[in-house]
């Protein structure tokens, strides 16, 4: 035991003069750079020594650095045994004490949970419905988060071992009996939707409701505002509708004023730049949905958001390969 | 008497006798030297601990710690602790077992009587939690869950540092799961680790320092084993607080 209680020593004293070193270091680097020591955290350090020190050299590992020695050195595993050399805890040779403990703890919940049941079958009375556990809106911790109740690193199977062996405790028809030890493993899940903000309407110098939009289609940008009250005027680059040649594009353009019936009540002045007809109705259409939900209430957004008035078309030109005839078509194969 | 104990060099296998040896006392001062020189008296005894009072071989029979298993899955090792067979099931020499037992639970209380680390070890899952609970009632250590391989061999790097190894492994069970020897047999021999272990008909005893030949199939017999080996270490820890004034 003498070995060891040398080490631990060794490593008391090593650690001292590491920190004392790094704190003198903390203070000339403050020294240097102007700062005052007394309040020179570790980030400034790090900005210190990079300013000081630069270094050339890709690897960020490979730069100079100065952390403090606790996280460079020693690990929390010296408080694991006494002065003698034993250890505090019964199962510290597994090497994941905490974990097998929890296991430990497990079995014998079910062992006690099956001895009640056998009693409570001499009286007749099986499950209990009415006091059954409820872990609705819960779930198992994940492994990362079951990791730092325990502190100690697990693998995948263990990890599944763990939530098939509670599962078949939460199983048990008597499992209220313990439900203070289950629910520490589980967690609340989170069931808010995240609600995007809907921008309030902005109002001009004379009243006027008004929103602005920007929309993307391929390689072209509008940016829309939709003015209230007004009488279904459209506006597109300082030209009206007819701005388009095709049909289909001013009925793009249309779409969303007719689907959420807006079509004469409100005036559209658009400014769209790049690609050509077919984007830049995309991108003013789109624009347009997303100026008109403030003008709108939820009933019709959610209408406008299953007809696709709602969605960024993420679909961008795919470039042609070399041997194949376009992005995706292939010359003619030929057997032989 | 069987062929076991005379290969091992034991002459009677009845209780040994009380040796006229004078009793210790508790030490006046507890300085290392004074220390050193109690537990070495302490060895002169043949039973310091009087382990031999805690079982006879009716509890071994009653704990149906004479139960082997088949003839055909017969260790040739084990023939010798064998008492004969019965419809093909193997019977144990209880004779043989309780003086081996008698061996294994004084040197376990020797070594807990020295402070040593003491390791229970069992890998059927039936008998985990009680081999767990018997180490936490005496206040030692077990490991019955999936043995990785650097525990004894490459222990600064198991755990990260410097540790103090067991001084004594008690197995249990000498098979693991899969039918194959437990690894800390072997590991154990190599890192002069002195090992106690029951040893069933299919086992190979010949690593283990202490073997003790029983069933360790029932749960009977293994609580009784676990029992056992409990009373023989708080005895140990009992006489060592008492006579050396070490806690």
């Amino acid at each position: 035991m003498k070995a060891y209680q040398e080490k631990a020593q060794a490593l008391d004293a090593l650690m001292f003069e590491k920190t004392t070193e790094y704190e003198i270091g903390r203070r000339h680097l403050a020294n240097m750079m102007g700062e005052d020591p007394e309040t020179f955290t570790d980030e400034d350090i790090d900005t210190a020594i990079e300013y000081l020190f630069p270094s050339g050299l890709f690897e960020p590992r490979a730069r100079p650095l100065m952390k403090h020695p606790t996280e460079v050195f020693a690990r929390k595993k010296v408080a694991e045994f006494d002065e003698t050399g034993r250890p505090f805890h019964v199962l510290f040779y597994t090497g994941l004490p905490n974990y097998y403990q929890v296991l430990h703890d497990l079995s014998e919940k079910v062992r006690e949970l099956d001895s009640f049941s056998d009693r409570m079958m001499q009286y007749n009375i099986h499950k209990d419905p009415e006091r059954t556990l409820n872990v609705g809106g819960t779930e198992w911790v994940k492994k990362e988060q079951l990791e730092d109740i325990l502190l100690e690193k697990l693998k995948d199977k263990q990890y599944e071992f763990f939530v098939r062996s509670m599962n078949r405790l939460l199983d048990h028809p008597f499992s209220y009996r313990v439900e203070e030890f289950i629910m520490k493993f589980r967690k609340h899940v989170q069931i808010s939707v995240i609600h995007k903000e809907i921008p309030k309407l902005m109002f001009t110098a004379e009243g006027t409701p008004y929103m602005a939009a920007v929309g993307r289609r391929k390689t072209s940008t509008a940016s829309v505002t939709v003015y209230g009250r007004g009488s279904g005027k459209i506006s597109i680059n300082g030209e009206d509708l007819l701005y388009f040649k095709y049909i289909q594009d001013r009925e793009q353009v249309l779409f969303p004023l007719q689907f959420s019936g807006l079509l004469g009540k409100v005036d559209v002045v658009a400014d769209v730049d790049g690609g050509g007809f077919s984007g830049q109705s995309g991108a003013i259409r789109y624009a347009i949905s997303m100026a008109v939900r403030s003008f709108v209430d939820e009933q019709m957004m959610e209408k406008m958001r299953l007809a696709g008035l709602l969605t960024r078309d993420p679909r961008r030109h795919e470039r042609k390969k070399p041997g194949w005839k376009g992005a995706r078509a292939k010359y003619t194969w030929k057997k032989r | 008497m069987g062929r076991g104990l005379w290969h091992r060099g034991i002459v009677s296998s009845s209780n040994p006798v009380q040796s006229a040896v004078e009793p210790l006392e508790k030490l006046q001062e507890s300085s290392s030297d004074a220390i050193t020189e109690q537990m070495a008296k302490s060895l002169k005894y043949p039973d310091f601990f009087k382990v031999a009072e805690l079982f006879t071989v009716e509890d071994l029979f009653n704990a149906r710690v004479h139960l082997g298993h088949r003839e055909g899955s017969l260790n040739d090792h084990m023939s010798q602790f064998i008492f004969g067979s019965r419809l093909s099931h193997l019977i144990f020499d209880l004779d043989q077992t309780a003086t081996l037992l008698r061996e294994a639970l004084n040197f376990t209380a020797h070594i807990a009587f020295r402070g040593g680390i003491i390791l229970f070890v069992g890998r059927i899952p039936q008998h985990q939690v009680m081999i767990e609970n018997t180490a936490k009632e005496c206040g030692e250590y077990a490991h019955t869950r999936y043995w990785q391989g650097g525990v004894l061999t490459n222990s600064t790097i198991q755990f990260g540092s410097v540790i103090r190894l067991p001084d004594l492994i008690i197995f249990l069970h000498t098979m693991n799961n899969v039918i194959y020897e437990h690894t800390a047999i072997r590991d154990a021999a190599k890192m002069l680790i002195p090992t106690v272990g029951i040893v069933d008909t299919n086992c190979n005893p010949n690593l283990i320092t202490y073997p003790v030949p029983g069933n360790d199939d029932s749960a009977a017999s293994i609580s009784l084993f676990c029992n056992l080996f409990k009373a023989a270490i708080l005895r140990g820890k009992e006489k060592r607080k008492e006579l050396l004034g070490v806690h």
